[in-house]
């Protein structure tokens, strides 16, 4: 007994330790993190000022610009609000058909063999090959591209249900039986709670996806949102103007992905521990 | 492992019950808009007995190859030594990991424009598709080796280049294969995406152009080649990796 305290407090102690390392490593991590930021942008600077004809590529102060500019004629955010609203739709349909056809699968054999071939097969066919017909079938039109980023979308969401569900601790599942627990509590109090995880992982890489079904839209159909002002600034040789929906997709990239886990390490923070 | 089993059954029953409702749909709608499974046969037949099939896949293969390779070898190098010194994690994490997250599909029309529309530019498309889940997979598998093995194998005045070859590289190589599953993944799409783009070679122009013709039963034929390669490639990476790393299955299948 006297031992284990002994170890226990060693083990206090050593935590501790560990965390006030991390603290100043954190510190030390950041600052090492923006002076790296720093040199790559100063010497793009200098390198682009100096080196770089517009037709080749552009540097970043020209970058801010053409940001400000397309901000002040009301370009940027217009296609902020079509890319936003063909995300946001397209991703919550994915959930809402993901989620349950999920739980559906794993509950029911019999759903789980009927679909289970399907799901996989377009689960690792690269859906950017549909693209093309989805357009033919749709037209150049905002249901088109809702249409892709939900098929981007979806896969994630079920399958991490399905796994998520399927992981369930059986023991669990055993003890809730045993007490006469109904259907409908067995899912409320055991299933569900043990699943979310998961499921919050898997709305986490259907974000990431879906992003990305969202630029290959815009890019193939040219005339909508941050995809369209990419295309045509290339087009027009205009790096710097191309470079400002590049920059923010990749501060929603990160911003989506980041606050998605920390929901998960709100809602499970026992798997943050772990990994 | 009985193949008749009742799931094998079921499944069966669905593939079955979907063709036959495709084939009886997809006959009364406009052939401009849709299509149906026999159509898709006949167009299959067609594009093999020309060679045009395996003239456009292996055009893609070929991109495939060359961008894929590049992407584990760079992606290991860079791993290994970002996990090993903490001085080059600091210099340029930050920079993968806004890479990482970003669309790279975004960045393709700029390579496009730098690099041209043949090879080195698909090729680089593959690459930047594939090498960041290889980068970090290595880093995270070389920071996960067992603290406890690493000081006996100090303790026993293990050289460092023993040290890696039996101890860091072995237990971070599960890591790295599940990296490169993860990455065969996004280099098909980065293929399809790169061959929309530059147009004229492989499966991903077949589509663009099947597609803008509206013929549509053919559109279905490179579809379904990409459908299977890629099951292929992720199956063939899953093997490899319970090879490897067996007792990672166990631990899934427990």
């Amino acid at each position: 007994m006297v031992m284990k305290e002994a170890t226990a407090g060693k083990m206090a102690g050593a935590a501790a330790a560990d965390q006030a390392a991390a603290t100043r490593g954190d510190w030390g991590w950041l600052t090492a993190r923006l002076i790296s930021l720093g040199i790559v942008l100063g010497a793009w600077e200098i390198y682009g000022r100096l080196f770089l004809s517009p037709a080749v590529f552009t540097y970043p102060t020209a970058i801010a610009r053409a940001f400000f500019q397309l901000t002040v004629s009301g370009e940027l955010a217009a296609a902020a609000a079509q890319s936003f609203i063909v995300l946001f739709i397209g991703w919550l349909s994915g959930i809402l058909l993901g989620i349950p056809v999920g739980l559906l699968m794993a509950r029911f054999r019999l759903v789980e063999r009927s679909l289970d071939t399907y799901v996989n097969a377009l689960y690792a066919t690269p859906t950017v090959a549909l693209v093309p017909l989805i357009i033919n079938w749709f037209g150049f039109t905002t249901l088109a591209r809702i249409v892709i980023v939900f098929l981007f979308a979806v896969f994630p969401v079920l399958i991490n249900t399905f796994q998520g569900v399927r992981n369930v601790e059986p023991n669990l599942i055993e003890v809730a039986r045993s007490f006469c627990s109904s259907e409908s509590r067995l899912w409320g109090d055991v299933v569900l709670p043990s699943a979310l995880p998961y499921i919050v992982a898997g709305l986490r890489l259907a974000i990431g996806r879906a992003l990305v079904g969202l630029v290959v839209a815009e890019l193939f159909t040219a005339i909508a949102g941050f995809g369209g002002i990419i295309e045509r600034s290339t087009s027009a040789i205009r790096y710097d103007r191309m470079m400002v929906p590049v920059a923010i997709l990749m501060i929603v990239g990160v911003g989506l992905t980041e606050g998605l886990r920390a929901l998960e390490r709100w809602l499970a923070p026992w798997t943050a521990r772990r990994a | 492992m009985a193949v008749l089993t009742k799931a094998n059954a079921i499944r069966v029953a669905s593939i079955i019950l979907t063709l036959l409702v495709w084939e009886y749909v997809g006959r009364r709608v406009n052939p401009i808009l849709f299509t149906y499974p026999v159509a898709i046969v006949g167009a299959f037949y067609e594009l093999i007995i020309t060679g045009e099939l395996f003239g456009f896949l292996l055009q893609s293969l070929q991109v495939l190859i060359y961008g894929f390779t590049a992407a584990v070898v760079i992606g290991i190098l860079l791993g290994v030594i970002v996990g090993r010194f903490a001085a080059a994690e600091y210099a340029i994490d930050l920079q993968v990991s806004a890479l990482y997250s970003t669309p790279t599909v975004a960045l393709v029309p700029l390579i496009v424009l730098w690099l041209g529309f043949k090879v080195p530019a698909k090729t680089f498309v593959v690459f930047l598709f594939c090498v960041f889940p290889i980068l970090i997979n290595t880093q995270q598998g070389v920071r996960a080796v067992d603290r406890g093995l690493l000081e006996v194998a100090r303790s026993f005045c293990s050289s460092e280049r023993q040290l890696w070859k039996d101890l860091v590289i072995p237990s971070a190589l599960p890591f790295i294969v599940a990296g490169i599953r993860l990455a065969i993944g996004r280099g098909l799409v980065g293929m399809v995406i790169a061959e929309f783009y530059t147009s004229i070679t492989g499966l991903g122009y077949m589509i663009v152009r099947y597609a803008n013709n509206f013929e549509t039963a053919k559109l279905f034929v490179p579809i379904v080649v990409l459908a299977l390669l890629g099951i292929l490639l992720t199956e063939a990476v899953k093997h490899i990796e319970a090879r490897i790393a067996p007792w990672r299955r166990l631990r899934e299948e427990a």
